[in-house]
């Protein structure tokens, strides 16, 4: 609840600096004022072929774009160009990495199929077991991927395991838990 | 010649300068920056992007809009570049310049 007030003020203290309005603070204790001058730049959105947004803005002569990326950092994306998902139960058993015959061979015709140029791949586990754990695991596990990826001659350009800590869904029961146990396969066009 | 020339220099730098301005029959660019302006008119929704590799290796977005040019990093769902090796280190590459029918003399 506390979070909830903090961002909505937030939202509503950078929505008037953006306005280059001068704003009253909400503390009644300190009643100060702060006027900013500036000029008013309102962007649109530009989505790129993967289907990320970026922020655009045409001044005449000048163009301006930057990534539109959440407070976290992370880019606001529409599903465009979502590739591979393999859950990792039909890949591996339980804490292990070695991937099983069916699951090489499913991989194999994956990347035999797939026209991208480059693909980029990223291990992920459910919540049980500690962080780093599942921090190894989860990157030992995309490793395992991108091997047969390389196999049959797919150009890997990143392989990363982010562990529990990128979670498709909650983890509160053991359908989302599945869920949760992916290796995600990026192409790159 | 010299004064040919000289007028010559004179409009192409009305031309240019109008894009900008209140000249050659461009209105100022209030505000609303979302928007392409004046010949070649359009929502910026519209544009059309190749790749530019950085120095790392690394994609960007490239595109030359007339006069106007935007560069942004091509970043993955995660929010880190992809550095694909889709050109050398320096190198732009695919549809940049066909968004806009405007030559870009420069």
């Amino acid at each position: 609840m506390a979070n909830y007030f903090s961002n909505t003020l937030r939202a509503a203290v950078a929505g008037a600096l953006a306005a280059g309005l001068a704003i009253a603070s909400t503390s009644a204790a300190q009643a100060q004022q702060r006027v900013v001058s500036g000029e008013r730049y309102v962007p649109t959105i530009w989505i790129d072929p993967d289907g990320c947004e970026h922020w655009v803005m045409d001044d005449g002569a000048e163009g301006y774009m930057t990534p539109h990326t959440n407070r976290q950092g992370i880019p606001v994306c529409h599903p465009v160009n979502v590739c591979g998902v393999m859950n990792s139960d039909q890949l591996f058993a339980t804490d292990s990495y070695r991937i099983n015959a069916s699951g090489k061979a499913k991989l194999k015709e994956f990347f035999g199929k797939s026209a991208a140029r480059a693909y980029i791949i990223v291990g992920h586990t459910d919540s049980r077991a500690s962080d780093a754990y599942n921090m190894r695991l989860s990157y030992n596990r995309a490793n395992s991927v991108a091997r047969v990826a390389a196999g049959v001659g797919a150009n890997i350009i990143d392989v990363r395991g982010y562990g529990e800590r990128m979670p498709k869904v909650p983890n509160t029961s053991a359908a989302n838990m599945q869920q949760n146990r992916r290796v995600e396969i990026i192409c790159v066009k | 010649m010299k004064p040919i020339k000289i007028a010559v220099a004179l409009v192409l730098a009305a031309t240019v300068a109008g894009c900008a301005d209140t000249y050659g029959g461009h209105s100022p660019v209030g505000s609303d920056k979302t928007r392409d302006r004046g010949t070649d008119k359009k929502h910026l929704s519209q544009l059309k992007a190749g790749i530019w590799v950085d120095p790392n290796g690394c994609d960007h977005w490239i595109i030359d809009d007339g006069v106007e040019g935007y560069l942004s990093a091509r970043l993955d769902k995660y929010g880190k570049p992809v550095c694909s090796g889709a050109a050398p280190p320096g190198v732009a590459t695919g549809p940049f310049k066909k968004g806009t029918f405007i030559a870009d003399p420069l």
